[in-house]
């Protein structure tokens, strides 16, 4: 029995009939990263509510760390850790007080319990500050502490739901370490959800990309990425607006280019994939110059996870008031997205 | 074996923890107790100055003769801060419940009850200290009390059971809108009206007709008139448990609504 986690055909119909998750199957294996890369509005959240015993579902088969969600609740409630999607503290208590807690009401103290905290505090870098009320902590000071007092009582299986967003590249960067770290040296198993495709990259072993409330694709990353078979070549082209005439006619020249099969269109642009596609680059230059319409940009890269969201869900994700990833707009000649 | 034993050690720690976290949180808001005080403070020294030559009329038509209006009034302004105090209790629920610190603890094996008993004996906590802040300023002033200190605890255990039923009814309302402004707002409503037609400033014989008939049904008159027994009379225990028992009845509606909807959020 390895499945710390395990669902089988999970639907989940709110009160007032939005279909929030519409028959999800996965399952995560002991010791693994397992992550829900999805956008807004795609049933993440939900699905978490559903596995930490706050949401009941409509109907499926759970398990969670081989215990029944139904039978098992309070267990099920001692052994895993949860930090929400909005940040949890109390700020009127100091960051110590606040695991201290966290610990009390997981019937933990004394002697045991204060270690515990000290050593969290220092594996997130706030021991300088443990004393200072939370109110008074920045954004991803008050995300360390909400992560560290999900630990206290040493869960087997920890549910983060988007650990990073809204965070400064730099705090999301420490975070992602903390997580690896918690991973290999105390061997935690975690379940993330994400709308950051390099987070997804980076953190998971294995991941499902949602949309809709239902799984469109599992995989590792570079299975994932593997499968698109091609690399990506971005362009975009002067008056593009999505459908309008301009962009039938640049499909029309594209289509018109031996070697290039898949072509995909989005706000921003188009996208083409293709085997050789560094080969196609001049080609294409030469059939939009021909053809009267004029690129702005053109950018290559290997296939990202962006690029897997793309082909199975035919939209690209997007996190908006988030700090996005350098743009591929401007016209970024052959320089690989990472 | 012995789980019921274990579910009532968990019921008692966990009360415990979660109230402790409560006074804390009070404690370094002092701004909160300070607002809440406020309004009887100003009763106490500027209303019961204000009405000081109303100890004449007190003594002829209210059947309370040589008795200063101040002493008179203290009764009334402990339980107006009780009930005022107490109709802001359902905020804090709001925060947790809106914060998501309410699903931070259900997503830990904390005893479901002890959520909402935490929360209770946090509002019986703050209506004892307010009040005792209110008795020893009246006491400053030369308020009467006929009773001393025993007679004070008795007043401590009227009011907390007070604010308890009170609490009840902010309680039910947060849980139900999920607002703390609605909150707010429903203890700025019911404050004046309820306050005024009772007898907390004025005796009851003193009234129009028709107000003192919503007095008599009001029950906040029941809990001043024990209170005010025991400041200017003695312990009159037919008014002490009269007021008991209504306040029971009341508290025993408030929290039956209360645990009705605590218990929807919880599961
Ligand atoms: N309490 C609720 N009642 C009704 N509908 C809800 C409720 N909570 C969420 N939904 C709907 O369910 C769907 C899935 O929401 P969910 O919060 O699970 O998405 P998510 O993937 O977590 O999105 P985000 O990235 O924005 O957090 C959305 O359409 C949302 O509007
Ligand atoms: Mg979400």
């Amino acid at each position: 029995m390895s499945d710390v986690l395990s669902v089988q055909d999970l639907v989940v119909v709110y009160s007032d009939g939005t279909k929030a998750v519409n028959g999800i199957d996965f399952a995560v294996n002991e010791g693994e990263v397992f992550g829900f890369l999805g956008p807004n509005g795609a049933g993440k959240s939900t699905t978490i509510k559903v596995l930490t015993t706050l949401l009941r579902r409509t109907s499926g088969k759970v398990s969670v760390l081989g215990m029944d969600l139904d039978k098992n609740q309070k267990e099920i409630r001692t052994q895993i850790g949860v930090e929400a999607q909005e940040t949890v503290v109390d700020g009127d208590l100091t960051g110590r007080e606040n695991m201290i807690l966290q610990g009390n009401l997981h019937q933990m103290k004394g002697k045991e319990l204060d270690d515990r905290v000290d050593e969290l505090l220092r594996l997130v870098e706030l021991s300088d500050v443990a004393n200072k009320r939370a109110a008074f902590y920045s954004g991803g000071m008050k995300k360390r502490l909400d992560l560290a007092s999900s630990l206290v009582h040493r869960p087997k299986l920890l549910f983060l739901d988007e650990p990073t967003t809204g965070l400064d590249p730099q705090s999301r960067a420490t975070i992602w370490k903390h997580l690896s770290k918690l991973n290999k040296e105390e061997g935690i198993s975690i379940f993330l959800t994400t709308q950051y495709l390099e987070e997804a990259d980076k953190l998971c072993g294995r991941l499902s990309i949602i949309d809709h409330g239902q799984i469109v694709t599992s995989g590792t990353p570079s299975e994932l990425k593997a499968d698109i078979g091609a690399d990506a070549i971005a362009l975009s082209v002067e008056g593009f607006e999505g459908a309008n005439g301009k962009s039938e006619k640049a499909k029309q020249v594209l289509e018109g280019i031996p070697g290039i099969a898949n072509i995909m269109s989005s706000d921003d642009g188009l996208t083409v994939y293709a085997k050789n596609a560094s080969t196609l680059v001049p080609e294409i230059v030469r059939a939009f110059d021909a053809s009267g319409l004029k690129l702005s940009s053109i950018s290559l890269s290997r296939p990202s996870l962006d690029d897997v969201f793309m082909k199975h869900t035919g939209h690209r994700i997007r996190a908006e008031e988030l700090v996005k990833p350098p743009s591929r707009m401007m016209g970024r000649w052959g320089r690989g997205r990472r | 074996m012995g789980e019921g034993k274990e579910i009532a050690m968990s019921l008692f720690s966990d009360t415990q923890v979660l109230f402790v976290r409560a006074v804390k949180k009070l404690i370094r808001t002092p701004i909160l107790l300070f607002f809440s005080l406020f309004q009887p403070i100003i009763f106490l020294v500027l209303f019961t100055q204000l009405f000081s030559k109303f100890g004449v009329l007190l003594a002829s038509e209210g059947g309370f003769a040589g008795v200063s209006y101040l002493s008179f009034a203290t009764a009334g302004i402990v339980l107006q801060n009780g009930f005022s105090s107490a109709l802001q209790s359902g905020t804090s629920v709001v925060d947790d419940l809106t914060s998501g610190f309410l699903e931070k603890e259900l997503v830990t094996p904390v005893n479901r009850a002890a959520i909402l008993l935490g929360r209770l004996l946090t509002d019986a906590f703050r209506v004892v200290v307010q009040s005792a802040i209110i008795l020893g300023l009246a006491f400053l002033l030369g308020a009467q009390f006929a009773t001393g200190i025993p007679g004070v605890l008795v007043i401590f255990l009227i009011v907390a059971f007070f604010g308890l039923a009170w609490s009840g009814i902010s309680l039910t309302i947060g849980l139900k809108t999920k607002s703390a402004e609605t909150v707010f707002a429903l203890g700025g409503i019911l404050t004046f009206p309820l306050l005024f037609m009772s007898s907390a400033l004025v005796p009851t014989a003193l009234m129009p007709k028709w107000m003192q008939a919503v007095s008599n049904l009001n029950p906040i008159t029941y809990a001043v008139n024990a209170v005010r027994a025991l400041t200017l009379t003695g312990f009159v225990w037919t008014k002490i448990l009269e007021a008991l028992g209504i306040i029971g009845l009341i508290a025993l509606i408030t929290m039956g609504a209360t645990l009705y909807l605590f218990r929807k959020v919880v599961s």
